[in-house]
């Protein structure tokens, strides 16, 4: 046979790459010059979040309602054996209620766990940290992105956890509620 | 209104009536004349024979007296003589008065007087014979003969006068008679002239009235006819012309028919070609048919292949679903592995590199799921127009094997159809020659028909020329009128 599928082609493409990223030796140079971002979309903006910012990622888990003075507060879910607080990102943002059903989880933090409901995620990407450009005047707007990620196709704002957690913290203060938990 | 011969039958009729009332009148005034005359004639007939009675019986006495006187047989003639005619002459009376009873009665009184006188008169002349004169005499002298003389004198001269009397009054009615027959003669003349001159002139009078109306109407009828005649001359001429270009018409009419048979045999014969040309088309047709409805079939398996073929990929596709789901669930542990690798600092590096390579497998997975979705998705797309295609090309087919039996019928009823037009072909060339011989026969008629018209328009002069003659009559008959209503 003188010419190959498409499919075959492909799947040898595959092979051959995994075997390449395999036989590649680790370097530590690379892990400190690169970052891990999730891609997600919130009301068709586009948004990253820094993978060493959060503690992991579930879905389609149930979320339970309970009445709270902090709208953003969705409710609570299960996720490994733990009940966690569920904020919807949106509000966080300042887009508003989700319109379209949350199905993606962001655990964020071990101690004082939290959950971030999104509906939209888009994927895993990692890139240079030259891509990553800090914004210098902030945006009133946009007060919990911190910089920007330059990708080929598309900018997206880096929503800094640390400052959701902050602001999550100051609604609880002014609600009156002692702890997230 | 009366007609004149009827008028002028019934003046003569009257005067007829009348002239036969005036002859029936005058023949029976002359019958009663002649009548009365015969009668008066018998009368003096029995009138003559009482005389001759008398004049007998006086001519025997005669004879007696002069045989008594002279003794001489010679005086005895006159005696013989009306001894022997008296008793003719009595019986030849009682005939002549058998009508009158009166008569006969005196006749019966007269006869045994004058059988008394005779033998007195033959005792005389028998005594005479026998002695002298004087002894005859003394008989004589007795006056035996004289009184029965007398007495027959006075019955005869009853006889007469009765005679007379009858005469008398049938002179009267002559008179009577011939006075009633002049005047009926002579007024019934003067009324019948009378009569006839006034049916004469009524006669004259209305005739001439209702003549001259006539005449007049008959001149006015003839300047009318004049002028009739005259249109009639014009429209004779017309119609000549007319018939002329009529003619001329037909015969082109007469070619075009013949043209017209030709082509409707033609009509024919191209109609028969082309129905056995349809015939051949429905045997065409007909294993059209059996083709498309294998077609039909066969199309019909695709279909249901075609359905399998979509079931079978929304089977993938329902697979794929679960190894998108697998990818994702992978991805999410590779993720959730890499935050944990990186939680757990040098320790975790190489188990970093290892969720990152089962990411990147993951991701990789999604993306050919992704690939494989659009692929089964374009081949649902396309099974599914596949299958449209397929049934509306089953449709099309139905359509068309529906087409081809409407085609199949249609050509039957093509053949049909031309078996009529072929016979309606036919129908109109032998109709179209029949219409050539009739046209033919029209021509000859129109051709007399112009003939007649040129007669017309001849006679129509003629018919004015006679008009005019007429008009002249009338104008001459007004004219005699006039002057004898004039006179």
């Amino acid at each position: 046979m003188s010419s190959q599928s498409p499919t075959s082609t492909k799947v040898a493409e595959l092979r051959s790459a995994f075997d390449r990223e395999r036989a590649a030796p680790s370097s530590s140079r690379t892990e400190l010059q690169t970052e891990s971002l999730l891609a997600i979309r919130v009301f068709r903006d586009a948004y990253a979040i820094r993978v060493s910012e959060i503690s992991g990622l579930s879905t389609d888990r149930k979320i339970v309602a309970f009445p709270s003075p902090i709208p953003e507060l969705l409710g609570v879910a299960s996720v490994r054996g733990t009940l966690v607080p569920v904020y919807s990102l949106a509000g966080l943002l300042g887009y508003g209620a989700e319109t379209g059903q949350v199905r993606w989880l962001v655990l964020c933090g071990t101690e004082e766990p939290f959950a971030l409901a999104i509906s939209d995620f888009e994927g895993y990407m990692r890139m240079p940290r030259t891509q990553l450009h800090q914004i210098e005047q902030k945006d009133v707007a946009r007060t919990h992105v911190t910089d920007v990620a330059r990708t080929t196709d598309v900018v997206r704002a880096v929503v800094s956890i640390p400052l959701i957690r902050e602001t999550i913290q100051e609604r609880c203060r002014k609600s009156g509620i002692p702890k997230e938990r | 209104m009366w007609t004149f011969g009827r008028k002028i039958a019934a003046g003569f009729a009257l005067a007829f009536v009348l002239l036969a009332i005036i002859g029936a009148v005058a023949y029976r005034s002359i019958g009663a004349l002649t009548d009365t005359s015969r009668l008066v004639t018998h009368t003096h007939q029995v009138l003559e024979h009482i005389a001759d009675v008398l004049s007998l019986l006086k001519d025997a006495e005669t004879g007696q007296r002069g045989y008594i006187i002279t003794g001489d047989e010679a005086f005895l003639e006159p005696y013989q003589t009306g001894t022997s005619g008296v008793h003719t002459v009595v019986k030849e009376l009682r005939e002549l008065t058998a009508d009158n009873p009166n008569q006969q009665k005196r006749i019966d009184e007269a006869e045994p007087l004058i059988a008394a006188k005779l033998a007195e008169l033959k005792q005389t002349i028998d005594l005479r014979r026998k002695s002298n004169v004087e002894e005859t005499t003394k008989v004589v002298r007795s006056g035996e003969g004289k009184r029965d003389m007398d007495s027959l004198r006075a019955v005869l001269a009853q006889m007469e006068r009765e005679e007379r009397d009858l005469l008398k009054q049938r002179a009267s009615e002559v008179d009577t008679a011939s006075s009633g027959a002049k005047s009926t003669i002579v007024y019934g003349t003067a009324f019948c002239l009378l009569f006839v001159m006034a049916a004469g002139f009524f006669i004259t009078r209305s005739l001439s009235g209702q003549i001259g109306a006539a005449v007049r109407h008959v001149q006015s009828s003839s300047a009318e006819l004049q002028s009739a005649a005259n249109q009639q001359a014009s429209g004779a001429k017309e119609s000549s012309t007319a018939m002329n270009e009529i003619t001329t018409t037909i015969s082109e009419l007469l070619a075009t028919s013949r043209q017209i048979a030709e082509s409707a045999q033609r009509v024919a014969h191209v109609a028969e070609e082309t129905s056995s040309a349809a015939r051949s088309g429905d045997t065409t047709v007909q294993k059209s048919h059996e083709s498309v409805n294998s077609i039909k079939r066969q199309v019909d398996l695709i279909v249901t292949h075609m359905l399998d073929l979509g079931k079978k990929s929304q089977q993938i596709g329902g697979i794929l679903e679960i190894i998108n789901e697998l990818a994702e669930q992978t991805n999410i542990l590779a993720i959730n592995a890499t935050i944990e690798a990186s939680g757990a600092g040098d320790a975790g590096k190489r188990f970093a590199v290892v969720a990152d390579e089962i990411r990147k497998l993951a991701d990789r997975v999604g993306g050919s799921t992704k690939e494989i979705r659009v692929l089964i998705e374009e081949i649902r797309a396309a099974v599914n127009t596949t299958v449209m295609a397929t049934e509306g090309g089953s449709k099309a087919v139905d359509l068309g094997a529906r087409q081809f039996a409407e085609v199949t019928a249609a050509l039957k009823q093509i053949t049909e159809l031309l078996g009529t037009t072929t016979a309606a072909a036919r129908e109109i060339e032998l109709s179209t020659k029949q219409q050539t011989t009739a046209v033919e026969q029209v021509n000859i008629a129109v051709s007399n028909v112009a003939k007649a018209a040129k007669e017309t328009e001849v006679s129509s002069s003629q018919t004015l020329q006679t008009a005019g003659q007429l008009a002249g009559l009338s104008r001459d008959l007004i004219r005699l009128i006039q002057a004898t209503a004039s006179a």
